[in-house]
């Protein structure tokens, strides 16, 4: 009896697990099917497997809608900012991690609490001040803000790492007669590598995924980041769903690429804010 | 002996440490840090509170207002709906998303077959970017082939059958439906870790004591993460205060403002509408800043208090 009972207690969890697993993962299976199919294929049944693979779709949307050039702005875009605040998050990280000096609690408070502003308590007034400073509609001033956007975290989950590491090592350094930049280069960096790649690919995909300051600091056609090119191409095209569909997987791939060669460190490092 | 010796002999080394700063590489190391910090974070915060006390007109010099955007905005109703709709969803989609994610995390913590597989799935969603899963939920919402309509008409509940997000009772609903796709997998691999990391010389107490497993669940594990859970529930809390993407991406605010949020307001006073004026959206973002620290620091204290009075 009690086995009979187990028994249908594990269906009844197997078949709500399924249910949302479908759910979760349904809606993006659905659209990598539709971004192989053509639109009046869609139209005649939205729900079928492709019948014919329309790989060439891809290389449409590539060379006749732009995306490439909103692919290769994303791309350098979040290249550059990553590279940088995770330069000088961890330079600023292994300072408050490894020296006490006067207001380094302040200091790092003063960076660490942006985490919880509102990105709007900023957005108008950089806006404003890009276009004072000639950056505004440029890569180069959305890749600074998107630094700035980035560094609290990155500095948050690097200090925590860099403050974990034995003084033994730090001590051994100084012996030897290593300077202070040394040691940050030698001792500290190569060290929190393992904390260094959960930053750069936490990064990378918020980064790479981020639209509000996109929209309100970008305007030009050729500066198009993705989201901003996959809202545009979705406003002239409403009805091309297989497009869209084409588009929006343009996305998604090296999202999905990254996530199914890292998927440990990437779950790490979006968890990182959350487990204290 | 020996021991003091050493004990005092690392202090010592840990004093050195203390008191040498190296001025020149403290300040090298911070100053690229907070230069990025001072110009792109701390200056324009500093700029939107000026400009919200002011007139800010392109071209012209600013005018000062003193205090009469505030007074506007209190007047605003636009601005209330906002803030009603923006309330009711950082109030209904954490618990939501908890809710969902505890019982998930347990349902893998029970070693299942597949739970690896599982966490990996059920994580994805957040990965994406707003734009895509706005656009893709806009196709599931769709009156005629999305996939909502589409089940329903198959299990013959065709008087549910709605234009989701055209209808503006519907229409938050569908968006916080959105949301809490996109965060329960996020919340369950964090719940998961946390239950992972308890001791578990604790659980097989409960279990000698002849626990139920429900007992267990609800009398032991639930109480040991309830710190995780609080945490979660703030963030969500926060990141729910701020949404905009997919609001913008999936109904501007729409139907008769039935979606608008305070940052979607925000954004159309200060790039939308003709009025030109950054001054007043600034003063909306003045306030919608101080009710979201103020929101987060009653969280804090609030389950912190809790936390006192149960130990």
């Amino acid at each position: 009896m009690s086995i009979f009972l187990r028994k249908w207690k594990h269906a009844v969890l197997i078949v709500v697990l399924s249910v949302y697993t479908a759910y979760a993962a349904g809606p993006l299976f659905w659209v990598s099917m539709m971004s192989l199919r053509t639109t009046t294929e869609i139209a005649h049944n939205p729900y079928a497997f492709p019948q014919k693979f329309h790989v060439g779709k891809f290389a449409e949307a590539w060379v006749n809608s732009n995306y490439s050039v909103y692919f290769t702005n994303s791309v350098k875009v979040v290249l550059c900012a990553v590279a940088i605040v995770t330069l000088i998050g961890g330079m600023a990280a292994h300072c408050f991690a490894r020296y006490r000096f006067p207001l380094r609690k302040v200091l790092y408070f003063t960076l660490f609490s942006t985490i919880i502003f509102p990105p709007q308590i900023t957005i108008i007034a950089l806006f404003q001040i890009l276009v004072e400073y000639g950056l505004y509609n440029t890569l180069t001033g959305l890749t600074l803000t998107y630094v700035a956007f980035q560094l609290p975290i990155t500095v948050y989950v690097l200090e925590s790492f860099f403050a974990r590491i034995p003084s033994d090592l730090y001590d051994a350094a100084r012996m030897d007669g290593y300077s202070e930049w040394r040691i940050f280069w030698k001792v500290s960096m190569p060290v929190a590598l393992p904390a260094l790649s959960t930053t750069v690919i936490l990064n990378t995909i918020l980064l790479w995924n981020e639209f509000l300051y996109a929209v309100v600091l970008i305007t030009d056609e050729t500066k198009r980041t993705l989201p901003l090119g996959i809202q545009k191409f979705m406003g002239d095209q409403l009805e091309d769903i297989g497009m869209i569909a084409t588009g929006l997987m343009i996305a998604i791939i090296p999202v999905v690429v990254i996530y199914i060669f890292f998927s440990e460190k990437l779950i790490q490092g979006m968890t990182a804010g959350a487990v204290k | 002996m020996s021991d003091t010796v050493i004990k005092k002999g690392s202090f010592s080394l840990g004093v050195r440490r203390d008191l040498a700063w190296p001025i020149g590489a403290i300040v090298s190391f911070l100053l690229p840090a907070m230069l990025v910090y001072v110009a792109f974070t701390a200056y324009p915060v500093l700029r939107t509170l000026f400009n919200s006390l002011h007139q800010v007109l392109p071209g012209r010099p600013n005018v000062f207002i003193g205090a009469e955007n505030y007074i506007e905005l209190f007047k605003d109703e636009f601005f209330w709906q906002a803030v009603k709709n923006t309330l009711v969803w950082a109030c209904t989609a954490p618990l939501l998303e908890q809710f969902l994610a505890i019982l998930l995390a347990l349902a893998l913590y029970a070693k299942i077959p597949g739970a690896r597989f599982f966490r990996v799935v059920w994580f994805t969603p957040v990965l994406m970017s707003f734009v895509v899963v706005g656009i893709i939920w806009m196709w599931i919402f769709n009156y005629d082939w999305g996939a909502v309509n589409v089940i329903l008409r198959e299990l013959g509940l065709e008087n549910w059958i709605r234009s989701w997000l055209g209808d503006p009772s519907t229409a938050l609903p569908s968006l916080i439906f959105v949301t809490t796709w996109m965060w329960t997998g996020f919340n369950m691999v964090v719940l998961l870790a946390a239950l992972h990391s308890l001791p578990s010389e604790v659980l097989e107490a409960a279990e000698l004591d002849n626990c139920s497993w429900m007992k267990k669940l609800w009398f032991v594990m639930v109480p040991l993460i309830r710190p995780t859970i609080l945490n979660l529930i703030v963030l969500s809390f926060v990141g729910k205060m701020k949404v905009f993407d997919l609001v913008w991406i999936m109904t501007k605010g729409g139907p008769l403002w039935s979606t608008e949020t305070v940052s979607t307001y925000v954004y159309k006073r200060a790039f939308e509408w003709s009025t030109f004026d950054l001054g007043y959206p600034c003063s909306i973002a003045s306030v919608w800043f101080i009710i979201v620290l103020a929101g987060v620091l009653l969280l804090t204290f609030l389950f912190r208090q809790r936390g006192k009075l149960e130990y």
